[in-house]
């Protein structure tokens, strides 16, 4: 029952994105199945050019990671390497302590991710099901201030931050990034399309908000939660300025902190960027396998009949 | 702003009673509220309002401000450099929000199916969003290379002869920019709609069918209106971020060539901490701020007509 | 139950990844601690790994005082002036701060964030230390430089022999670009570029009112007109890697001459320590020669242009008087001594020195390299002045709008001439 479900769904919006003619009324249960099966081919070619067009820059990141660094950026651009250098994979964990930067970014993301989400979902709560005076404006100044660049106020902020002695740790940059209004905003959006009658009659049943939030709301919206954490991972992984700024000792550093001391005042060793470029998307890979799991169709109805 | 939509009745507050509950409704919201409240407001809003009214001061870093008034404001409306970066940054949202947003609904739809391998697709779809900043500059610019490119080479053999610069024309190097960055991007907000379209109850589109509606009818009447607070969030993300657009554009043109895809947030960089004119660059990134906010009351103003 | 194994793993990982991470280091190299009875001085300094002449200077100066331990406070290269801008802002306490370049020295010197240090510049010897000019704000000196580098002409030995030309001996610009397109070849597909001219502007502008004796900050650039005809002439040409391409490939200098693609590259003396380390380590087998920059008169002096890197001492250092003493020294023939032996060219001028950097291995000996290192004049690259900053903002956009060919050379540089004067100068 629910495949038929999820078959029909899944025709109706490749349909509309590729323009295939349009399933005219009810078709036998055989001829369903061809189609779907057709249907899959052409997304498997579909998905395939695209992926090749998607990866042509990781590709060539790939293959400058194993290059000399007098190799990488030559004209015209050159896609094989003429020799193959592994050993830079092997150097980079000697030249600089890698090893402890990609523990320190690991922190970093894991406690920022999940405070974001706590935090966050706990507020779009509060933003999305409970009324009270003040709460639209005060969400506004919530979005309103995503508007605003960090170069605009990180000075400011510094000075803020030093003279709480909160400067060179890591609880500068987790204070400063766990309580942004990015997941209050996504979570707020994704609660906002849950219907409330389910809060209706779980308030009936005798549940408090709190329990609502929690028995109710949580689980119906581990999609979203998956792709804010997927996202605000990323974001704290990657991130370059706000460690720049906030962590000055060596052994606080992050990966793309110690990615870029490969960059001198006058050139760069490209081909060792590239290495650790390489090696420090690997734990986004994994993440992102583990969350894209919970994408899948009907978790939310499910739920809903119930 | 209390004009947004809420779906549940409206609770009119006459009797004691309802006060009681109005009251305990904001005691109940504020705790939700609260945990990211403190850390929001203590380490982002005190220092952007700081920012904010340093816009009407001079201001090195290095000594105490001073109070100008206006007069930053009335300089950044004098300055050339200024209404170029405005320019360019409305430019860059105008192509990058919509191109964005329509293909990673696209893709997002794509891949919202149970196929074998469809981890594989989703995470290749991500990939550009992680590809070093780098390595995306180089690839790109060797593809929009003006003489011997893929992308002209594609543009000369279907009989455009005088095919665009790219990169290296003040009249392309922003719509190479935009194509750039519309690549790297649509798989983050791929995953957004992947999230949203989870929330589509399946019944609808069986109803849907039963009454004989199309594939195309399907995705209008049902996937767009199902999708709308997701759709408002990506929107308000996409013309945020297009507003402070940065590191792309340093690697990818630095600006160049010469003004022609020079952005605000660069500006309100150089200005700031690069030449040490606090107060200028505030009051440019004020201004940044009330546009960015005019575009998103229009666009909960919209939101909620359609709703209606 | 899944849910809660996930998030009792979620858990898990987060305490133990906080507790390996607090309990230091996470495997990095962690700060050294002062050790009893030691002064700790804290220096500003990029990219410490990748820059050997911090390392040397530290050693060598604790070698000779054993009672100061120096720290160094390591910021990455990129955007050292916006991190050390920051802290200071904030109040920070290191002791030295390290100018990357005469720019932000003056930015600094200007805000009353440095001490003065005249005393120390005075010890050293006023005479004795290159472009000490460039420091002096109003007859105060703020900051003194122990490094300084300046621009000449590198050339590959066996693409001029291939050629059956001569070394490039008092060059002129025209005999340069005559000389470059000579230089071009291109054989079984791979193209060998007469000379490799980088991105940067100073290498048309800075050498232009190097040898013409003017100031960038004018507000009139009228005199950038030749050396602009002759870049553009030999992009054209075919004798250098077209700008256009070069800017958009982030083409690395290093490449180009290392992998012998330019017979010919215009480039500073920090170069030198590179190329030797490079040989060393058997990346390249260039076989490299230095002469003078090509000149804009023939009467047979030397004029180029170039860039100190100073030590400065912070207004709120907690060590003024510790760090005065390491200045003193690091500016002095200690310092340069240390810093030369590994390539790096010192601003203390000394024929001992001189000669203990041509006895490097590696380094090539023959007259011209020895010449090409005593230019007759060097100017500084971009004047001391709080208006610098702007200015060059300015020409970098323009420069590169004459580069790609975008506009003729009369209306970019009368545009830069409009823009400095309506930007910068407030005229």
């Amino acid at each position: 029952m629910t495949n038929m479900a999820e078959d029909l769904k899944a025709e109706a919006p490749f349909g509309a994105g590729t323009a295939l003619p349009s399933p005219t009324g009810r078709t036998n249960r055989s001829s369903r199945e061809k189609k779907a099966r057709t249907t899959d081919y052409v997304i498997y070619g579909v998905l395939a050019v695209l992926v090749v067009a998607l990866m042509v820059p990781f590709i060539w990141m790939l293959s400058s990671s194993l290059k000399e660094n007098n190799q990488v950026l030559t004209v015209p651009i050159q896609w094989i390497p003429s020799e193959f250098v592994w050993s830079n994979y092997a150097d980079i964990w000697t030249r600089i302590p890698m090893m402890g930067y990609l523990q320190n970014s690991l922190y970093l993301a894991v406690i920022i991710t999940c405070l974001q989400v706590l935090t966050g979902s706990l507020a779009a709560y509060g933003f999305s099901k409970v009324r009270f005076p003040g709460r639209d404006v005060l969400f506004l100044a919530y979005i309103g201030t995503i508007a605003v660049p960090w170069q605009a106020y990180m000075v400011p902020q510094y000075i803020m931050m030093q003279n709480l002695g909160l400067t060179n740790s890591f609880n500068a940059l987790i204070l400063l990034q766990a309580f942004g209004a990015f997941g209050v905003f996504l979570m707020r959006q994704y609660y906002m399309t849950i219907p409330d009658e389910l809060c209706e009659a779980a308030r009936i049943d005798g549940l408090s908000e709190y329990g609502i939030w929690a028995r109710v709301i949580l689980p119906l919206s581990k999609p979203a939660l998956a792709s804010l954490a997927l996202l605000t991972f990323v974001n704290t992984w990657n991130d370059y300025m706000g460690p720049f700024i906030y962590l000055t000792s060596n052994r606080l550093w992050t990966v793309q902190l110690g990615l870029r001391s490969f960059v001198g005042q006058f050139d760069a060793e490209y081909a060792m960027i590239m290495t650790g470029s390489v090696i420090s998307v690997l734990p986004i890979l994994v993440i992102f396998l583990i969350g894209q799991r919970y994408f899948i169709q009907g978790i939310a109805t499910s739920g809903m009949k119930g | 702003m209390t004009t947004e939509t809420i779906p549940q009745a409206p609770a009119p507050v006459q009797s004691r009673g309802n006060r009681k509950q109005a009251r305990r409704n904001t005691l109940i919201g504020w705790t939700f509220i609260l945990p990211n409240f403190i850390g929001f407001l203590a380490f982002t809003l005190i220092p952007v309002l700081a920012a904010f009214a340093l816009s009407f001061m001079e201001w090195t870093s290095f000594s105490a401000p001073k109070w100008v008034g206006l007069a930053n404001f009335q300089r950044m409306l004098a300055s050339d450099s200024f209404w170029i970066a405005l320019r360019n940054t409305v430019v860059y949202a105008v192509g990058h929000v919509p191109l964005t947003m329509a293909l990673a609904l696209l893709l997002a739809m794509l891949l919202n199916r149970k196929l074998k391998g469809i981890g594989f697709f989703r995470v290749a779809i991500f990939f550009p969003y992680i590809t070093s900043l780098v390595a995306v500059a180089v690839v790109w610019n060797m593809l929009f290379s003006p003489d011997n490119g893929p992308i002209n080479q594609l543009l000369h053999s279907i009989g455009i002869a005088d095919a665009p610069g790219w990169t290296s024309s003040s009249d392309w190097a922003l719509p190479a920019v935009i194509i750039t960055s519309v690549w790297k991007d649509m798989g983050y907000y791929m995953v957004l709609y992947l999230a949203g379209l989870q929330a589509i109850p399946t019944e609808l589109y069986e109803a849907a069918e039963v009454d004989g509606a199309s594939a195309w009818q399907r995705f209008w009447n049902v996937t767009i209106p199902s999708l709308r607070p997701t759709t408002f969030f990506v929107v308000v993300m996409l013309t945020v971020s297009s507003f402070k657009v940065f590191d792309l554009i340093v690697v990818m043109t630095n600006g160049g060539p010469g003004r022609s895809t020079t952005v605000l947030s660069q500006l309100i960089y150089q200005e700031g901490i690069g030449e040490g004119k606090f107060g200028y660059s505030s009051a440019i990134s004020l201004v940044l701020f009330l546009i960015v906010l005019t575009v998103t009351v229009l666009q909960f103003k919209i939101q909620q007509r359609r709703e209606r | 139950m899944k849910r809660r194994t996930f998030a009792a793993l979620a858990l898990a990982v987060t305490t133990s990844l906080g507790l390996s991470a607090c309990s230091g280091a996470a495997g990095g190299p962690a700060e050294p601690q002062g050790q009893n009875g030691k002064t700790v001085l804290t220096v500003s300094v990029w990219n410490y790994e990748g820059t050997p002449e911090f390392k040397a200077l530290f050693d060598a100066y604790e070698a000779a005082n054993p009672n100061v331990d120096i720290q160094p406070v390591d910021i990455l290269a990129d955007d050292y002036p916006q991190k050390v801008t920051t802290m200071l802002a904030g109040g920070d306490k290191t002791d030295v701060l390290t100018m990357k370049n005469v720019i932000d020295y003056s930015r600094y010197a200007n805000n009353g964030q440095l001490q003065e240090i005249g005393d120390v510049v005075n010890s050293v010897g006023k005479d004795k230390l290159a472009t000490l000019d460039a420091f002096d704000i109003n007859g105060k000196y703020f900051a003194a430089p122990y490094r300084q580098d300046f621009w000449l002409l590198y050339y590959n030995k066996d693409l001029f022999k291939a050629a059956g030309v001569d070394d490039p001996k008092n060059l002129t610009w025209e005999e340069y670009a005559a000389l470059a397109k000579k230089l071009t070849t291109e054989a079984n597909g791979k193209k060998v570029y007469g000379t490799y001219q980088h991105i940067w502007r100073s290498v048309v502008q800075a050498i232009s009112a190097a040898q013409n004796g003017k100031d960038q900050n004018s507000g009139d650039y009228s005199y950038f007109q030749d050396q602009y005809n002759t870049a553009l002439d030999l992009q054209k040409s075919g004798a250098t890697l077209d700008y256009g391409t070069a800017k958009s490939q982030k083409t690395s200098y290093r490449t180009m001459f290392e992998t012998g693609q330019a017979a010919m590259m215009p480039m500073g003396t920090w170069y030198i320590a590179g190329v030797l380390q490079a040989k060393k380590d058997g990346k390249t087998n260039v076989n490299w020669g230095l002469a003078p920059m090509p000149q804009k008169n023939d009467d047979g002096k030397v004029n180029t242009f170039g860039s100190p890197t100073a030590f400065a001492v912070n207004k709120n250092a907690s060590h003024s008087d510790e760090a005065k003493k390491f200045i003193t020294w690091a500016a002095g023939e200690e310092g340069a001594k240390a810093i030369s032996k590994i390539g790096v060219v010192p601003a203390f001028q000394s024929d001992a020195v001189k000669d203990a950097y041509f006895k490097l291995d590696g380094m090539p000996t023959d007259d011209l390299s020895k010449k090409a290192f005593t230019p007759d004049q060097t100017a500084l690259e971009m004047p001391v002045s709080d208006k610098s900053a702007a200015t060059d903002k300015v020409l970098n956009q323009e420069h590169d709008l004459i580069m790609v060919g975008e506009k003729s050379v009369t209306d970019g540089i009368a545009e830069m001439g409009k823009r400095v004067k309506s930007e910068v100068l407030g005229q």
